[in-house]
């Protein structure tokens, strides 16, 4: 007779999200520079910016700060970063 | 609440001891086709000099995952 | 835009079966949530069991446990309260305190995933205590006692399960510490020569509730020689003024545990809850220069330390940054002088408290009955 296993894990509700549209082309966009505050994120985020601008030319590269490492970002910062950029790195997770 | 929700492209980098959880927080976002920056572990302890090696190894995954 | 398609890693009702020769007890340890441990087998009635005993309702969601962000469904708990070894009435603790851990101040989602040695202290308070048999007393920490063990346990399972928070996956702590397996106590409020701490915060002493704090494992001070306050307590400053703690580089708060011979030699002289919390965060902690080691590494701003702290070499910087920071309890035997320093987690977090079903939050920074501190 079989036997009945009772899962304890629970269900993982997600609604799917659309990401947003790939860029076309690079040149010329606004570039946002997020640093999460955790150790050498900001020196990588530096070094990687400076990487790509040696083959893109942005028009503008904006940085911006998280409040904590431990936490989402807020809504306010990630709204602010929205209107005024048009690509987008983050770093760090590690 | 994303960026790539707010419509921009968005490169995160992680290192390699935090793919996994990249990968449960893009599924818990409802969007597992997410993909991530991948640079090797670790970061913090890095010098100058192997911090711009891990540049070079971030850029090209950089682009790619913002023209896709 | 795309409609919003609800998408479960698993439909409700989808149960899932093996063949009678399956042995269930090793089939459960052998997933990868398990804890190391042997479980109880589940079975229809032990899992009903104690949904009634949470109220009936089986779909009810809790909460959902980051941070995989499971809906700890009233089954679900069930579920795990029955693997755990835990009884029916043992259920409104569990409830309260993974209610409490998923208040967005704990931070449960990093703490899951933190590398440093952390994991969810359990503090019971009030008359349940008794009524389900807790221990306060002789081995506070240790064996022995089927609630305190199998509170803790069914909420570390929780952590695994519907949380996700399984070693090298997810949870990345360098080191870890027996706390994870299970790390439940009650305050021994019998003995204790001070109103107890839920009453310090506000609660009626027929109130029963749960405190949470990501803590690191306990740090003993032993004292069999003081029998004043003030030599009791400076045993407890030196055991809290350490560089290596978590509190000491990431900041947040801490918890103290008096030994019942501890806190009636204070008691005795006049000191009251207050009086033991301002000594103890006007006297413990480190000097900058041994926090920035003296800048050896180059000088350093440590975000960590509150921005009115001094930071020349001798500037004395306290282990909290307030005396509400240090959390007082009395538990423990009545024999042996020892206490115990219970550094947190960070200021990542902040630790919560919660009434256990029907007593009332009636503190200022309670949100849906889970009050920040």
């Amino acid at each position: 007779m079989p036997q009945r296993i009772f899962d304890p894990c629970g269900i993982v509700e997600a609604s799917a999200k659309p990401l947003a549209p790939r860029a076309q082309d690079l040149a010329g966009k606004r570039l946002a520079v997020l640093d999460n505050t955790k150790w050498n994120g900001a020196k990588l985020l530096d070094a990687v910016v400076a990487r790509l601008s040696q083959d893109v030319r942005f028009a503008q590269v904006n940085r911006y700060k998280k409040e904590t490492f431990t936490k989402p970002a807020a809504p306010e910062l990630l709204r602010e970063i929205a209107a005024n950029n048009d690509l987008a790195v983050i770093a760090i997770a590690d | 609440m994303t960026l790539e929700a707010l419509k921009i492209p968005t490169a995160v980098i992680v290192t390699t001891e935090f793919v996994r959880e990249a990968a449960t927080q893009a599924a818990v976002l409802g969007m597992p086709e997410l993909t991530p920056v991948v640079i090797d572990h670790p970061l913090s302890t890095l010098s100058d000099d192997q911090i711009a090696g891990r540049a070079e190894q971030a850029a090209p995954q950089v682009t790619n995952i913002w023209l896709g | 835009m795309a409609e919003a398609a609800a998408a479960s890693v698993k439909a409700p009702g989808d149960e899932l079966w093996v063949r009678d020769d399956v042995d269930l007890a090793e089939w459960y340890l052998a997933q990868p949530w398990s804890d190391g441990l042997p479980v109880i087998v589940p079975t229809e009635e032990k899992v009903a069991d104690v949904v009634e005993a949470l109220g009936g309702e089986p779909d009810f969601v809790e909460c959902k446990v980051p941070p995989r962000m499971g809906s700890l469904t009233r089954q679900v708990l069930a579920i795990n309260i029955v693997l755990a070894g835990a009884k029916p009435e043992y259920a409104p603790v569990v409830r309260a305190a993974l209610v409490a851990m998923a208040d967005a101040r704990l931070n449960l989602n990093a703490l899951q995933a933190s590398t440093h040695m952390a994991a969810p202290l359990v503090i019971v308070n009030g008359p349940i205590r008794r009524s389900i048999g807790m221990n306060a007393g002789c081995n506070l920490f240790g064996p022995g006692n089927r609630a305190n063990a199998t509170i803790g346990r069914a909420i570390r399972l929780v952590m695994l399960t519907a949380g996700g928070g399984i070693a090298g996956e997810l949870d990345k702590a360098t080191l870890g510490h027996p706390g994870k397996y299970t790390y439940c106590i009650a305050e021994n409020e019998e003995q204790s020569p001070w109103a107890p701490y839920h009453v310090e915060q506000g609660y009626r002493p027929e109130d029963s509730t749960v405190f949470v704090i990501p803590a690191e494992a306990p740090h003993s001070v032993t004292n069999h020689v003081a029998n004043d306050p003030q030599g009791i307590l400076d045993s407890m400053v030196s055991a809290m003024s350490t560089i290596a703690s978590n509190p000491a580089v990431a900041g947040g708060a801490c918890a103290v545990i008096l030994g019942v011979e501890h806190a009636k030699m204070i008691a005795a002289h006049g000191w009251r809850r207050a009086d033991v919390r301002a000594y103890l965060w006007s006297n413990a902690g480190n000097t900058f220069g041994e926090l920035s080691f003296n800048h050896r590494y180059g000088k350093v701003y440590n975000r960590s330390l509150p921005i009115w702290c001094k930071r020349e070499p001798d500037s004395f910087i306290p282990i909290v940054a307030r005396p509400e920071d240090i959390h007082l309890f009395v538990a423990g035997g009545a024999a042996g002088r020892f206490s115990a320093f219970i550094p947190g987690w960070g200021n990542y977090a902040t630790p919560v408290l919660r009434p256990i079903d029907s007593a009332q939050a009636t503190a200022a920074n309670c949100i849906d009955g889970t009050c920040a501190l």
